[in-house]
Protein backbone atom coordinates (compact mmCIF):
# COMPACT_ATOMS: atom_id res chain seq x y z
CA UNK A 1 0.00 0.00 0.00
CA UNK A 2 2.94 2.31 -0.06
CA UNK A 3 2.98 2.88 -3.77
CA UNK A 4 -0.55 3.94 -4.50
CA UNK A 5 0.02 7.67 -4.76
CA UNK A 6 2.61 9.10 -7.07
CA UNK A 7 1.55 12.71 -7.28
CA UNK A 8 4.34 15.17 -6.60
CA UNK A 9 3.56 16.46 -3.18
CA UNK A 10 0.75 18.86 -4.08
CA UNK A 11 -1.93 16.37 -5.05
CA UNK A 12 -4.38 15.03 -2.57
CA UNK A 13 -3.84 11.61 -1.16
CA UNK A 14 -5.83 8.80 -2.70
CA UNK A 15 -5.73 6.39 0.21
CA UNK A 16 -8.76 6.24 2.48
CA UNK A 17 -7.29 7.17 5.89
CA UNK A 18 -7.43 4.30 8.32
CA UNK A 19 -6.90 5.87 11.70
CA UNK A 20 -4.51 3.46 13.40
CA UNK A 21 -2.15 3.38 10.42
CA UNK A 22 -1.78 7.11 9.83
CA UNK A 23 0.93 7.97 12.40
CA UNK A 24 3.15 5.13 11.22
CA UNK A 25 2.69 6.09 7.59
CA UNK A 26 3.51 9.72 8.31
CA UNK A 27 6.61 8.76 10.25
CA UNK A 28 7.68 6.58 7.36
CA UNK A 29 7.13 9.46 4.90
CA UNK A 30 9.47 11.64 6.97
CA UNK A 31 11.92 8.78 6.98
CA UNK A 32 11.92 8.90 3.17
CA UNK A 33 12.51 12.66 3.32
CA UNK A 34 15.51 12.10 5.57
CA UNK A 35 16.95 9.37 3.37
CA UNK A 36 16.47 11.34 0.15
CA UNK A 37 17.93 14.49 1.77
CA UNK A 38 21.04 12.56 2.75
CA UNK A 39 21.42 11.23 -0.81
CA UNK A 40 20.87 14.68 -2.34
CA UNK A 41 23.47 16.12 0.05
CA UNK A 42 26.08 13.57 -1.01
CA UNK A 43 25.31 14.11 -4.71
CA UNK A 44 25.72 17.87 -4.34
CA UNK A 45 28.73 17.77 -2.03
CA UNK A 46 31.18 18.99 -4.74
CA UNK A 47 29.00 22.01 -5.49
CA UNK A 48 28.42 22.82 -1.80
CA UNK A 49 32.13 22.63 -1.05
CA UNK A 50 33.03 24.82 -4.05
CA UNK A 51 30.36 27.32 -2.97
CA UNK A 52 31.74 27.36 0.57
CA UNK A 53 35.34 27.70 -0.62
CA UNK A 54 34.43 30.58 -2.93
CA UNK A 55 33.37 32.68 0.09
CA UNK A 56 36.36 31.79 2.29
CA UNK A 57 39.43 33.98 2.56
CA UNK A 58 42.70 32.56 1.22
CA UNK A 59 43.95 32.12 4.79
CA UNK A 60 40.88 30.09 5.74
CA UNK A 61 41.13 27.96 2.60
CA UNK A 62 44.74 27.09 3.45
CA UNK A 63 43.70 25.85 6.91
CA UNK A 64 41.78 22.61 7.39
CA UNK A 65 38.66 22.14 5.32
CA UNK A 66 36.78 21.10 8.43
CA UNK A 67 37.40 24.35 10.32
CA UNK A 68 34.61 26.93 10.43
CA UNK A 69 35.90 30.04 8.62
CA UNK A 70 36.51 33.25 10.60
CA UNK A 71 35.19 35.57 7.92
CA UNK A 72 33.40 35.34 4.64
CA UNK A 73 34.52 37.38 1.65
CA UNK A 74 33.36 38.36 -1.81
CA UNK A 75 36.95 38.98 -2.90
CA UNK A 76 37.10 35.87 -5.09
CA UNK A 77 34.00 36.91 -7.00
CA UNK A 78 35.49 40.35 -7.57
CA UNK A 79 38.65 38.64 -8.86
CA UNK A 80 36.60 36.38 -11.10
CA UNK A 81 34.75 39.34 -12.55
CA UNK A 82 38.00 40.78 -13.84
CA UNK A 83 39.88 42.40 -10.95
CA UNK A 84 42.69 39.87 -11.00
CA UNK A 85 43.24 40.19 -14.72
CA UNK A 86 41.40 37.01 -15.62
CA UNK A 87 39.46 37.08 -18.86
CA UNK A 88 36.56 35.31 -17.20
CA UNK A 89 33.81 37.79 -18.23
CA UNK A 90 34.85 37.16 -21.82
CA UNK A 91 34.70 33.36 -21.42
CA UNK A 92 31.28 33.76 -19.88
CA UNK A 93 30.08 35.85 -22.80
CA UNK A 94 31.53 33.31 -25.24
CA UNK A 95 29.70 30.44 -23.52
CA UNK A 96 26.46 32.41 -23.64
CA UNK A 97 26.82 33.24 -27.34
CA UNK A 98 27.83 29.68 -28.24
CA UNK A 99 24.95 28.11 -26.28
CA UNK A 100 22.26 30.47 -27.58
CA UNK A 101 23.63 30.23 -31.12
CA UNK A 102 23.53 26.43 -30.92
CA UNK A 103 19.93 26.39 -29.66
CA UNK A 104 18.81 28.66 -32.52
CA UNK A 105 20.73 26.68 -35.16
CA UNK A 106 19.39 23.35 -33.89
CA UNK A 107 15.81 24.59 -34.01
CA UNK A 108 16.25 26.06 -37.51
CA UNK A 109 17.69 22.79 -38.79
CA UNK A 110 15.69 20.21 -36.86
CA UNK A 111 12.10 21.47 -37.03
CA UNK A 112 11.72 21.65 -40.83
CA UNK A 113 14.07 18.69 -41.25
CA UNK A 114 12.09 16.48 -38.87
CA UNK A 115 8.84 17.52 -40.55
CA UNK A 116 10.25 16.68 -43.96
CA UNK A 117 11.37 13.27 -42.66
CA UNK A 118 8.31 12.51 -40.55
CA UNK A 119 5.53 13.74 -42.84
CA UNK A 120 6.91 14.23 -46.34
CA UNK A 121 8.93 11.04 -46.57
CA UNK A 122 12.39 12.58 -46.78
CA UNK A 123 15.02 9.84 -46.58
CA UNK A 124 12.42 7.07 -46.15
CA UNK A 125 13.53 6.37 -42.57
CA UNK A 126 17.15 5.70 -43.47
CA UNK A 127 18.14 9.30 -42.93
CA UNK A 128 16.70 9.26 -39.42
CA UNK A 129 18.56 6.05 -38.63
CA UNK A 130 21.78 7.60 -39.88
CA UNK A 131 21.27 10.60 -37.62
CA UNK A 132 20.52 8.33 -34.65
CA UNK A 133 23.73 6.42 -35.39
CA UNK A 134 25.67 9.67 -35.00
CA UNK A 135 24.82 9.49 -31.30
CA UNK A 136 27.17 6.50 -31.14
CA UNK A 137 30.28 7.90 -32.77
CA UNK A 138 32.70 9.17 -30.14
CA UNK A 139 32.89 12.95 -30.53
CA UNK A 140 36.67 12.68 -30.50
CA UNK A 141 36.46 11.03 -33.95
CA UNK A 142 35.66 14.45 -35.38
CA UNK A 143 38.48 16.17 -33.50
CA UNK A 144 41.08 15.74 -36.23
CA UNK A 145 38.93 16.55 -39.30
CA UNK A 146 37.22 19.49 -37.57
CA UNK A 147 40.55 20.92 -36.43
CA UNK A 148 42.12 20.64 -39.88
CA UNK A 149 39.04 21.89 -41.76
CA UNK A 150 38.26 24.70 -39.31
CA UNK A 151 41.88 25.88 -39.46
CA UNK A 152 41.66 26.05 -43.23
CA UNK A 153 38.26 27.76 -43.44
CA UNK A 154 38.87 30.37 -40.75
CA UNK A 155 36.32 28.84 -38.34
CA UNK A 156 39.05 27.92 -35.83
CA UNK A 157 38.74 29.85 -32.56
CA UNK A 158 35.55 31.65 -33.62
CA UNK A 159 32.04 31.69 -32.15
CA UNK A 160 30.44 30.46 -35.44
CA UNK A 161 32.94 27.59 -35.46
CA UNK A 162 31.99 26.58 -31.92
CA UNK A 163 28.28 26.91 -32.77
CA UNK A 164 28.84 24.58 -35.74
CA UNK A 165 30.65 21.99 -33.62
CA UNK A 166 28.03 22.12 -30.87
CA UNK A 167 25.19 21.89 -33.36
CA UNK A 168 26.85 18.71 -34.55
CA UNK A 169 26.86 17.32 -30.98
CA UNK A 170 23.18 18.10 -30.36
CA UNK A 171 21.82 17.20 -33.80
CA UNK A 172 20.81 13.57 -33.00
CA UNK A 173 19.12 14.56 -29.73
CA UNK A 174 17.29 17.51 -31.31
CA UNK A 175 16.13 15.58 -34.35
CA UNK A 176 14.92 12.56 -32.38
CA UNK A 177 12.99 14.71 -29.89
CA UNK A 178 11.31 16.87 -32.54
CA UNK A 179 10.60 13.77 -34.58
CA UNK A 180 8.82 12.00 -31.72
CA UNK A 181 6.68 15.09 -31.13
CA UNK A 182 5.75 15.44 -34.80
CA UNK A 183 4.60 11.82 -34.81
CA UNK A 184 2.09 12.75 -32.12
CA UNK A 185 0.52 15.62 -34.06
CA UNK A 186 -2.81 14.29 -35.37
CA UNK A 187 -2.82 13.84 -39.15
CA UNK A 188 -6.36 15.18 -39.41
CA UNK A 189 -5.36 18.75 -38.61
CA UNK A 190 -2.82 18.87 -41.40
CA UNK A 191 -5.16 17.17 -43.85
CA UNK A 192 -7.90 19.70 -43.13
CA UNK A 193 -5.44 22.52 -43.69
CA UNK A 194 -4.31 20.96 -46.96
CA UNK A 195 -7.90 20.72 -48.16
CA UNK A 196 -8.20 24.42 -47.43
CA UNK A 197 -5.26 24.98 -49.76
CA UNK A 198 -2.53 25.53 -47.17
CA UNK A 199 1.02 24.96 -48.44
CA UNK A 200 3.37 22.65 -46.54
CA UNK A 201 5.37 25.67 -45.40
CA UNK A 202 2.30 27.36 -43.98
CA UNK A 203 1.30 24.14 -42.23
CA UNK A 204 4.69 23.91 -40.54
CA UNK A 205 4.74 27.57 -39.53
CA UNK A 206 1.12 28.02 -38.48
CA UNK A 207 -0.07 24.63 -37.30
CA UNK A 208 2.80 22.28 -36.43
CA UNK A 209 5.11 24.83 -34.82
CA UNK A 210 2.63 25.99 -32.14
CA UNK A 211 1.74 22.37 -31.34
CA UNK A 212 5.42 21.58 -30.89
CA UNK A 213 6.05 24.43 -28.44
CA UNK A 214 6.52 22.27 -25.30
CA UNK A 215 8.91 19.95 -27.11
CA UNK A 216 10.85 22.86 -28.57
CA UNK A 217 11.20 24.26 -25.04
CA UNK A 218 12.56 20.89 -23.91
CA UNK A 219 14.97 20.80 -26.84
CA UNK A 220 16.12 24.34 -26.09
CA UNK A 221 16.86 23.53 -22.44
CA UNK A 222 18.71 20.31 -23.25
CA UNK A 223 20.70 21.81 -26.10
CA UNK A 224 21.62 24.86 -24.04
CA UNK A 225 22.95 22.66 -21.22
CA UNK A 226 24.78 20.38 -23.66
CA UNK A 227 26.43 23.27 -25.48
CA UNK A 228 27.35 25.00 -22.22
CA UNK A 229 28.91 21.73 -21.01
CA UNK A 230 31.08 21.10 -24.07
CA UNK A 231 34.74 20.76 -23.19
CA UNK A 232 36.32 18.54 -25.84
CA UNK A 233 35.59 20.74 -28.86
CA UNK A 234 36.43 23.83 -26.82
CA UNK A 235 39.87 22.37 -26.07
CA UNK A 236 40.47 21.40 -29.67
CA UNK A 237 38.85 24.24 -31.62
CA UNK A 238 39.59 27.34 -29.53
CA UNK A 239 42.76 29.01 -28.33
CA UNK A 240 41.77 32.39 -26.90
CA UNK A 241 39.12 34.34 -28.81
CA UNK A 242 36.22 31.88 -28.53
CA UNK A 243 37.19 30.05 -25.30
CA UNK A 244 34.12 29.14 -23.21
CA UNK A 245 33.93 28.82 -19.41
CA UNK A 246 34.56 25.07 -19.28
CA UNK A 247 38.05 25.54 -20.67
CA UNK A 248 38.54 28.99 -19.16
CA UNK A 249 37.76 27.81 -15.63
CA UNK A 250 39.97 24.74 -16.06
CA UNK A 251 42.79 27.01 -17.23
CA UNK A 252 43.02 28.54 -13.78
CA UNK A 253 43.79 25.12 -12.36
CA UNK A 254 46.90 24.62 -14.41
CA UNK A 255 48.14 28.21 -14.50
CA UNK A 256 50.96 29.05 -12.11
CA UNK A 257 49.95 29.06 -8.46
CA UNK A 258 46.55 27.45 -7.96
CA UNK A 259 44.27 30.07 -6.43
CA UNK A 260 41.49 27.81 -5.21
CA UNK A 261 39.28 30.65 -3.98
CA UNK A 262 39.21 32.32 -7.38
CA UNK A 263 38.76 29.00 -9.14
CA UNK A 264 35.83 28.12 -6.88
CA UNK A 265 34.19 31.46 -7.60
CA UNK A 266 34.61 31.11 -11.38
CA UNK A 267 33.33 27.52 -11.25
CA UNK A 268 30.28 28.49 -9.22
CA UNK A 269 29.53 31.35 -11.63
CA UNK A 270 30.04 28.99 -14.58
CA UNK A 271 27.58 26.34 -13.41
CA UNK A 272 24.95 28.93 -12.52
CA UNK A 273 23.31 29.72 -15.91
CA UNK A 274 22.44 26.13 -16.85
CA UNK A 275 21.26 25.47 -13.30
CA UNK A 276 18.99 28.50 -13.24
CA UNK A 277 17.76 27.77 -16.73
CA UNK A 278 17.10 24.12 -15.92
CA UNK A 279 15.41 24.75 -12.58
CA UNK A 280 12.97 27.22 -14.11
CA UNK A 281 12.33 24.83 -16.98
CA UNK A 282 12.57 21.59 -15.00
CA UNK A 283 9.24 20.41 -16.37
CA UNK A 284 10.63 20.62 -19.90
CA UNK A 285 13.93 19.06 -18.91
CA UNK A 286 12.23 16.00 -17.44
CA UNK A 287 9.93 15.79 -20.45
CA UNK A 288 12.84 16.12 -22.87
CA UNK A 289 15.07 13.56 -21.22
CA UNK A 290 12.31 11.04 -20.73
CA UNK A 291 10.84 11.56 -24.21
CA UNK A 292 14.29 11.04 -25.64
CA UNK A 293 14.57 7.81 -23.74
CA UNK A 294 11.11 6.39 -23.81
CA UNK A 295 9.42 7.55 -26.97
CA UNK A 296 12.13 8.27 -29.41
CA UNK B 1 -2.73 11.81 -46.60
CA UNK B 2 -0.67 11.17 -49.69
CA UNK B 3 -3.79 11.14 -51.83
CA UNK B 4 -4.44 14.75 -51.01
CA UNK B 5 -1.03 15.94 -52.01
CA UNK B 6 -0.04 16.43 -55.58
CA UNK B 7 3.20 14.41 -55.80
CA UNK B 8 5.46 17.11 -57.22
CA UNK B 9 4.34 19.59 -54.59
CA UNK B 10 5.12 17.22 -51.74
CA UNK B 11 8.46 16.28 -53.20
CA UNK B 12 9.50 19.89 -53.65
CA UNK B 13 8.56 21.06 -50.16
CA UNK B 14 10.23 17.93 -48.80
CA UNK B 15 13.56 19.05 -50.23
CA UNK B 16 13.09 22.72 -49.32
CA UNK B 17 12.21 21.94 -45.70
CA UNK B 18 14.91 19.30 -45.49
CA UNK B 19 17.54 21.55 -47.05
CA UNK B 20 19.11 22.99 -43.87
CA UNK B 21 19.39 19.52 -42.37
CA UNK B 22 20.81 17.97 -45.54
CA UNK B 23 23.30 20.77 -46.12
CA UNK B 24 24.47 20.57 -42.52
CA UNK B 25 24.81 16.78 -42.68
CA UNK B 26 26.78 16.99 -45.91
CA UNK B 27 29.11 19.79 -44.84
CA UNK B 28 29.63 19.12 -41.12
CA UNK B 29 29.12 15.35 -40.85
CA UNK B 30 29.72 13.46 -44.09
CA UNK B 31 32.55 15.55 -45.48
CA UNK B 32 34.56 15.61 -42.19
CA UNK B 33 33.84 11.90 -41.77
CA UNK B 34 35.34 11.17 -45.18
CA UNK B 35 38.15 13.59 -44.55
CA UNK B 36 38.91 11.84 -41.24
CA UNK B 37 39.12 8.49 -43.04
CA UNK B 38 41.41 10.09 -45.62
CA UNK B 39 43.72 11.56 -42.95
CA UNK B 40 43.84 8.14 -41.24
CA UNK B 41 45.67 6.91 -44.34
CA UNK B 42 48.19 9.76 -44.37
CA UNK B 43 51.44 10.33 -42.49
CA UNK B 44 50.07 13.78 -41.61
CA UNK B 45 51.48 15.48 -38.54
CA UNK B 46 52.21 18.96 -37.24
CA UNK B 47 55.81 18.56 -38.37
CA UNK B 48 54.95 17.13 -41.78
CA UNK B 49 53.39 19.88 -43.92
CA UNK B 50 53.43 17.75 -47.05
CA UNK B 51 51.71 14.49 -46.11
CA UNK B 52 51.66 11.48 -48.37
CA UNK B 53 49.35 8.48 -48.57
CA UNK B 54 50.58 5.55 -46.50
CA UNK B 55 47.51 3.32 -46.63
CA UNK B 56 46.88 1.16 -43.58
CA UNK B 57 50.22 1.89 -41.85
CA UNK B 58 48.61 4.13 -39.21
CA UNK B 59 45.89 1.59 -38.50
CA UNK B 60 48.56 -1.10 -38.16
CA UNK B 61 50.59 1.11 -35.82
CA UNK B 62 47.55 1.69 -33.60
CA UNK B 63 46.49 -1.96 -33.55
CA UNK B 64 50.05 -2.99 -32.58
CA UNK B 65 50.30 -0.38 -29.82
CA UNK B 66 49.78 -2.11 -26.48
CA UNK B 67 48.85 1.16 -24.78
CA UNK B 68 45.94 1.53 -27.23
CA UNK B 69 44.54 -1.82 -26.09
CA UNK B 70 45.10 -0.87 -22.45
CA UNK B 71 43.00 2.24 -23.19
CA UNK B 72 40.29 0.09 -24.82
CA UNK B 73 40.33 -2.28 -21.86
CA UNK B 74 40.07 0.58 -19.35
CA UNK B 75 37.24 2.16 -21.36
CA UNK B 76 35.24 -1.06 -21.58
CA UNK B 77 35.63 -1.82 -17.86
CA UNK B 78 34.75 1.78 -16.98
CA UNK B 79 31.67 1.69 -19.22
CA UNK B 80 30.35 -1.63 -17.95
CA UNK B 81 30.93 -0.86 -14.26
CA UNK B 82 29.49 2.67 -14.16
CA UNK B 83 26.53 1.82 -16.39
CA UNK B 84 25.45 -1.15 -14.30
CA UNK B 85 25.99 0.58 -10.96
CA UNK B 86 24.15 3.70 -12.12
CA UNK B 87 21.23 1.66 -13.45
CA UNK B 88 20.82 -0.21 -10.17
CA UNK B 89 21.22 2.82 -7.92
CA UNK B 90 19.08 5.00 -10.20
CA UNK B 91 16.30 2.42 -10.13
CA UNK B 92 16.42 2.07 -6.33
CA UNK B 93 16.41 5.84 -5.93
CA UNK B 94 13.41 6.12 -8.25
CA UNK B 95 11.59 3.46 -6.17
CA UNK B 96 12.35 5.53 -3.07
CA UNK B 97 11.00 8.65 -4.78
CA UNK B 98 7.89 6.98 -6.14
CA UNK B 99 5.62 7.88 -3.22
CA UNK B 100 4.46 10.91 -1.30
CA UNK B 101 6.79 12.48 1.22
CA UNK B 102 7.35 15.99 2.57
CA UNK B 103 9.66 18.20 0.49
CA UNK B 104 9.52 15.97 -2.56
CA UNK B 105 9.46 18.74 -5.15
CA UNK B 106 12.56 20.50 -3.81
CA UNK B 107 14.44 17.24 -3.27
CA UNK B 108 13.70 16.15 -6.83
CA UNK B 109 15.32 19.35 -8.12
CA UNK B 110 18.33 18.88 -5.85
CA UNK B 111 18.75 15.23 -6.82
CA UNK B 112 18.89 15.88 -10.56
CA UNK B 113 21.14 18.97 -10.18
CA UNK B 114 24.42 17.14 -11.01
CA UNK B 115 23.07 16.22 -14.47
CA UNK B 116 23.04 19.90 -15.42
CA UNK B 117 26.61 20.61 -14.37
CA UNK B 118 29.24 20.54 -17.11
CA UNK B 119 31.47 17.48 -16.51
CA UNK B 120 34.60 19.61 -16.92
CA UNK B 121 33.40 22.01 -14.20
CA UNK B 122 32.37 19.02 -12.07
CA UNK B 123 35.93 17.78 -12.54
CA UNK B 124 37.33 21.03 -11.15
CA UNK B 125 35.01 20.79 -8.16
CA UNK B 126 36.07 17.16 -7.62
CA UNK B 127 39.71 18.28 -7.69
CA UNK B 128 38.96 20.83 -5.00
CA UNK B 129 36.98 18.34 -2.92
CA UNK B 130 39.74 15.72 -3.16
CA UNK B 131 42.74 18.06 -2.88
CA UNK B 132 45.31 16.57 -0.53
CA UNK B 133 45.93 19.85 1.33
CA UNK B 134 42.66 21.76 1.35
CA UNK B 135 40.01 19.25 0.18
CA UNK B 136 37.14 18.07 2.34
CA UNK B 137 37.51 14.36 1.64
CA UNK B 138 41.20 13.97 2.60
CA UNK B 139 40.54 16.06 5.72
CA UNK B 140 37.70 13.80 6.78
CA UNK B 141 39.70 10.67 5.94
CA UNK B 142 42.64 11.87 8.02
CA UNK B 143 40.33 12.39 11.00
CA UNK B 144 39.74 8.64 10.80
CA UNK B 145 43.45 8.07 10.44
CA UNK B 146 43.34 7.17 6.73
CA UNK B 147 46.18 8.72 4.78
CA UNK B 148 45.68 7.50 1.21
CA UNK B 149 46.71 9.20 -1.97
CA UNK B 150 43.48 9.42 -3.97
CA UNK B 151 45.34 9.97 -7.22
CA UNK B 152 47.81 7.11 -6.68
CA UNK B 153 47.66 3.92 -8.70
CA UNK B 154 45.72 2.05 -6.01
CA UNK B 155 42.85 4.47 -5.57
CA UNK B 156 42.57 6.42 -8.81
CA UNK B 157 40.43 4.00 -10.85
CA UNK B 158 37.86 3.25 -8.13
CA UNK B 159 37.79 6.99 -7.42
CA UNK B 160 37.00 7.84 -11.05
CA UNK B 161 34.29 5.18 -11.14
CA UNK B 162 32.78 6.58 -7.95
CA UNK B 163 32.79 10.13 -9.31
CA UNK B 164 31.05 9.04 -12.51
CA UNK B 165 28.42 7.27 -10.41
CA UNK B 166 28.03 10.40 -8.31
CA UNK B 167 27.32 12.61 -11.31
CA UNK B 168 25.27 10.29 -13.52
CA UNK B 169 23.16 8.15 -11.17
CA UNK B 170 20.71 11.12 -11.13
CA UNK B 171 20.36 10.76 -14.92
CA UNK B 172 19.39 7.09 -14.65
CA UNK B 173 17.16 7.98 -11.70
CA UNK B 174 15.35 10.65 -13.72
CA UNK B 175 14.56 8.31 -16.61
CA UNK B 176 13.35 5.55 -14.27
CA UNK B 177 11.30 8.01 -12.25
CA UNK B 178 9.64 9.42 -15.37
CA UNK B 179 8.93 5.85 -16.47
CA UNK B 180 7.37 4.95 -13.10
CA UNK B 181 5.02 7.92 -13.36
CA UNK B 182 3.50 6.41 -16.47
CA UNK B 183 2.67 3.12 -14.74
CA UNK B 184 -1.08 3.25 -14.01
CA UNK B 185 -1.98 3.39 -10.31
CA UNK B 186 -4.68 0.79 -10.85
CA UNK B 187 -2.06 -1.93 -11.28
CA UNK B 188 -0.66 -1.30 -7.81
CA UNK B 189 -4.12 -0.97 -6.32
CA UNK B 190 -5.19 -4.27 -7.84
CA UNK B 191 -2.01 -5.91 -6.58
CA UNK B 192 -2.46 -4.60 -3.06
CA UNK B 193 -6.09 -5.78 -3.00
CA UNK B 194 -4.73 -9.20 -3.93
CA UNK B 195 -2.48 -8.95 -0.87
CA UNK B 196 0.75 -8.03 -2.61
CA UNK B 197 3.22 -6.14 -0.42
CA UNK B 198 5.44 -3.25 -1.40
CA UNK B 199 8.50 -5.20 -2.50
CA UNK B 200 6.41 -7.81 -4.24
CA UNK B 201 4.61 -5.11 -6.21
CA UNK B 202 7.93 -3.51 -7.08
CA UNK B 203 9.34 -6.80 -8.33
CA UNK B 204 6.24 -8.07 -10.12
CA UNK B 205 4.93 -4.80 -11.62
CA UNK B 206 7.55 -2.05 -11.68
CA UNK B 207 10.57 -4.04 -12.81
CA UNK B 208 8.99 -5.73 -15.87
CA UNK B 209 7.18 -2.57 -16.99
CA UNK B 210 10.35 -0.51 -16.76
CA UNK B 211 12.52 -3.00 -18.61
CA UNK B 212 12.34 -1.00 -21.89
CA UNK B 213 13.33 2.15 -19.98
CA UNK B 214 16.23 0.26 -18.44
CA UNK B 215 17.44 -0.86 -21.87
CA UNK B 216 17.37 2.66 -23.30
CA UNK B 217 18.96 4.15 -20.19
CA UNK B 218 21.71 1.55 -20.39
CA UNK B 219 22.36 2.47 -24.02
CA UNK B 220 22.40 6.22 -23.38
CA UNK B 221 24.67 5.91 -20.35
CA UNK B 222 26.82 3.26 -22.00
CA UNK B 223 27.45 5.41 -25.07
CA UNK B 224 28.31 8.46 -22.97
CA UNK B 225 30.48 6.51 -20.53
CA UNK B 226 32.37 4.99 -23.46
CA UNK B 227 33.28 8.41 -24.80
CA UNK B 228 33.99 10.05 -21.42
CA UNK B 229 36.70 12.64 -21.72
CA UNK B 230 36.13 15.78 -19.66
CA UNK B 231 36.11 14.59 -16.05
CA UNK B 232 38.94 12.11 -16.44
CA UNK B 233 41.07 14.54 -18.41
CA UNK B 234 40.55 17.40 -15.93
CA UNK B 235 41.23 15.12 -12.94
CA UNK B 236 44.11 12.91 -14.05
CA UNK B 237 45.02 13.81 -17.64
CA UNK B 238 45.03 10.03 -18.24
CA UNK B 239 47.69 9.41 -15.60
CA UNK B 240 49.50 8.36 -13.53
CA UNK B 241 51.37 7.00 -16.56
CA UNK B 242 48.59 5.82 -18.83
CA UNK B 243 46.73 4.27 -15.92
CA UNK B 244 43.48 6.13 -16.59
CA UNK B 245 43.89 6.76 -20.31
CA UNK B 246 40.62 5.87 -22.02
CA UNK B 247 40.17 5.82 -25.80
CA UNK B 248 39.12 9.47 -25.98
CA UNK B 249 42.21 10.55 -24.04
CA UNK B 250 44.41 8.23 -26.11
CA UNK B 251 43.18 9.88 -29.32
CA UNK B 252 43.46 13.33 -27.80
CA UNK B 253 47.06 12.67 -26.71
CA UNK B 254 47.96 11.62 -30.26
CA UNK B 255 46.17 14.69 -31.62
CA UNK B 256 47.73 17.19 -29.22
CA UNK B 257 51.22 15.85 -29.85
CA UNK B 258 50.59 16.59 -33.54
CA UNK B 259 50.18 13.02 -34.84
CA UNK B 260 47.00 13.70 -36.80
CA UNK B 261 47.28 10.54 -38.88
CA UNK B 262 47.59 8.31 -35.80
CA UNK B 263 44.75 10.12 -34.02
CA UNK B 264 42.45 9.69 -37.02
CA UNK B 265 43.45 6.03 -37.41
CA UNK B 266 42.77 5.35 -33.71
CA UNK B 267 39.33 6.95 -34.15
CA UNK B 268 38.63 4.62 -37.06
CA UNK B 269 39.64 1.57 -35.01
CA UNK B 270 37.41 2.67 -32.13
CA UNK B 271 34.47 3.06 -34.53
CA UNK B 272 35.13 -0.41 -35.91
CA UNK B 273 35.05 -1.77 -32.36
CA UNK B 274 31.68 -0.05 -31.82
CA UNK B 275 30.24 -1.18 -35.15
CA UNK B 276 28.49 -4.36 -33.89
CA UNK B 277 26.29 -2.39 -31.47
CA UNK B 278 25.23 0.26 -34.01
CA UNK B 279 22.16 -1.54 -35.49
CA UNK B 280 20.78 -2.36 -32.03
CA UNK B 281 21.04 1.21 -30.79
CA UNK B 282 19.71 2.71 -34.01
CA UNK B 283 16.64 0.50 -33.89
CA UNK B 284 15.98 1.57 -30.30
CA UNK B 285 16.49 5.28 -30.86
CA UNK B 286 14.99 5.81 -34.31
CA UNK B 287 12.06 3.44 -34.27
CA UNK B 288 9.90 3.83 -31.17
CA UNK B 289 7.23 1.55 -32.59
CA UNK B 290 9.41 -1.48 -32.14
CA UNK B 291 11.09 -0.61 -28.85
Amino acid sequence: MALETISDGRGTTVTPPRTPVVPRRRRRAWGVTAAVSAIAAVLNLPLFFALLTSFKSDADIARSALRVPDTLTLEHYANAMGQAGYDFPRYFLNSTLISIGTVVTILVICVPGAYAMGRLGLGRGHLLKGIAALRLIPVIFFAVPFFLLFSRTGLYDTIPGMVTANTFISLPLGTLLVMSAIREVPHEIEEAAKLDGCSDYRIVARIVLPLLAPTLAAVAVLVFITAWSDYLFAVILTSSEATPVTVGAANFVTSTGIRWGDISATTVLSVLPPLVFALFAQRYLVRGLSAGAIKG
Amino acid sequence: MSQLVRPNRASRSRWVLGAPLLIFLAAVVLFPLGYGLFVAGQDRSLLNPDPSWIGLDNIAAVVQDSSFWRAVRFTVIYTVVVTSVELILGFLLALLFNRRFPGKRLLLSLTILPVMIAPALMGIMFRLLLNQDIGLVPSVLSVFGWEISLFGTDAVVPMLLLLDVLQWTPFAFLLFYAGMQSVPDELYEAASIDGSGYWRSALAITVPLLLPVAVVTAFLRGVDAFRTFDVVYVLTGGGPGDYTTNVSIYIYKAFSSGNFGIAAAASVVVCLILLPVVPVVVRRLADPARS
